[in-house]
């Protein structure tokens, strides 16, 4: 068994929903770890977008930023905002992206702008950026977050980016492009969405942790269905590849464990 | 040039070709309530923000990603002298593209069924409006198109005549250059037209569209410029833990803003064997 810290197993266990030859949004930060480790192992052709006008790249080492000159080169690529989010996301090209939120509802919507009332926030938070439009026309949205119970929500304070809204044929009454949320993924847990309520599920829970201690740690009700698998731990060859491409611990930390 | 209570699209993606020279010298002369149209920029933000020149932000998005989170717009926004009216990076691009194409409004498929369509900072029911499609009865979210006053644009090289090139990727550049009023090229280096002329595919923006002009070096220390400069990870963190509390972001502002005459001051002291560190190598691009 590998030993692995919070942060490693997040990024191992996200890197598995990427499948070969698929197009992906990565972004910045965890989700773009985890995009990068699955192209490293088991997805090599997947085609890593970044929304900045990067398209296939393959990054030596960890960009900070969609726009980071670490993208450029071996991209094939190198165009821009109309071009990603445009022509490629909106015209139904993505079949997956890779979202944080500071807090989630039940039904997978997505909160990353205002803590506290819209008419007199008390923290602002970076906004929409690109989310709104990946969650709105990706074929399916992979959600990446800390597990905090204040983050899991029944009523966000605002609702960024749209999840499967109020349940059952809200999406396609917007007529959005995308199939919107597929899994949750957290410190703890994997969570999905019931396939008929489109409510969030406990999916997996991670080694170390019980079905309680997820339930203790959402505000919103989970289904629980009858047995729950532990989620895979990652692998030493991950964890390795991961750390290769972040040498400098940005995402990862600094210490290993 | 800028008077007061002026409208800006503001050039630049992320850590891309960030216009931050202009941001601090638009401090440095106390411009006023002007307003920001971008989708997503960061320290740039942040100095306008906390120096009190611009009040309104019409955006996608603040924070230095990686880094952390805009404290600056957080705090200006808790005490309700900043206001933010907000889009997604799409919804923005194409409000450029609708102001650049002159025509009043864009179609976008994003933005419906959340509080992005359903909540207003001041636009009111001019920030956007769902419709069914009159030709297929599908919804769609329609987003005004801006012709700011100023269009403010950081590139690589430019010549005499205002050819403009840009190297790497153009973000939201194209349109937003071309949706302006006025035209501002930021450019850290003047080329012979006949480079310019060699390469003409790399030109981004023709000379036609450009009004003025502007060469200087390190336009957007501390953040990157391809194929002349990587960002200065180490300003980068020491300005965003400055920005943290209000007396740390005003002793930043007296001394690397206020504190300098102009973006050659700032650059002395900031330190030249610091910034020619930065520079890029080939064949990255930073």
């Amino acid at each position: 068994m590998s030993r692995y810290t919070r942060i490693e197993f997040l990024a191992a266990c996200a890197s598995r929903h990427v499948r070969d030859g698929e197009n992906v949004f990565g972004g910045t930060g965890l989700p773009l770890l985890a995009a990068l480790l699955a192209k490293n192992t088991h997805a090599p052709n997947a085609n890593l977008i970044s929304e900045a006008g990067f398209i296939d790249a393959m990054p030596r080492e960890v960009p900070l930023s969609v726009a980071d000159s670490r993208y450029y080169y071996g991209c094939s690529a190198s165009i821009g905002l109309i071009e990603t989010l445009g022509f490629i996301l909106q015209a139904g090209r993505i079949d997956v992206g890779f979202l944080g939120a500071a807090q989630i509802d039940e039904y997978g919507n997505l909160n990353t702008t205002y803590i506290g009332p819209y008419e007199a926030p008390k923290i602002r938070l970076p906004g929409s950026g690109g989310g709104n439009d990946i969650a709105s026309s990706a074929k399916r949205l992979i959600i990446m977050m800390t597990h905090d119970k204040r983050k899991f929500v029944k009523q966000l304070d605002h609702m960024t980016s749209p999840g499967h809204l109020e349940g059952p044929g809200s999406r396609e009454r917007w007529s959005l492009v995308g199939g919107g949320p597929e899994v949750v993924i957290t410190d703890m847990c994997q969570m999905d969405f019931d396939p008929v309520t489109r409510k969030i599920r406990l999916m997996s829970v991670h080694p170390g942790y019980t079905v309680d201690d997820v339930l203790d740690n959402v505000m919103f009700d989970l289904i629980v269905p009858d047995s729950v698998p532990t989620t895979e731990e990652p692998t030493q060859e991950q964890i390795e590849i991961m750390h290769r491409l972040d040498p400098h611990g940005v995402y990862l930390g600094k210490a290993r464990d | 040039m800028v008077p007061d209570g002026a409208g800006l699209f503001w050039g630049g993606f992320g850590y891309q070709r960030a216009p931050i020279a202009f941001a601090q010298e638009l401090v440095r002369q106390k411009k006023r309530d002007l307003t920001i149209y971008t989708c997503g920029s960061e320290v740039d933000l942040e100095i306008m923000a906390g120096a009190g020149v611009a009040g309104r932000f019409e955006i996608a998005f603040v924070a230095i990603e990686a880094i952390g989170l805009a404290y600056n717009m957080r705090r200006r926004v808790a005490e309700g002298k900043v206001e933010i009216e907000d889009y997604s990076n799409l919804a923005m691009a194409m409000r450029f593209l609708g102001g650049a194409l002159n025509v009043p409004f864009m179609p976008i498929r994003s933005l419906m069924g959340t509080d992005m369509a359903n909540k207003s900072r001041y636009r009111g029911d001019k920030k956007l409006r769902v419709i069914d499609c009159p030709f297929t009865g599908q919804r769609v979210c329609l987003v005004p198109s801006v012709q700011p006053d100023f269009s403010i644009v950081h590139v690589q090289r430019v010549d005499q005549t205002g050819n403009a090139q840009i190297d790497g990727i153009v973000g939201e550049d194209i349109e937003g250059s071309r949706c302006g009023k006025k035209l501002i090229v930021l450019a850290e280096e003047l080329v012979d037209e006949a480079e310019i002329r060699s390469r003409p595919d790399q030109t981004r923006i023709p000379a036609m569209y450009v009004d003025h002009v502007v060469v200087l070096p390190f336009i957007a220390h501390p953040m990157q410029c391809h194929n002349y400069y990587d960002y200065d990870l180490e300003f980068l963190q020491f300005f965003h833990k400055m920005t943290r509390k209000e007396e740390t972001w005003q002793e930043y502002l007296d001394e690397y803003i206020f504190g300098v005459d102009d973006h050659w001051s700032y650059l002395d002291k900031v330190g030249w064997e610091r910034l020619n560190q930065l520079r890029a190598k080939r064949p990255w691009g930073y």
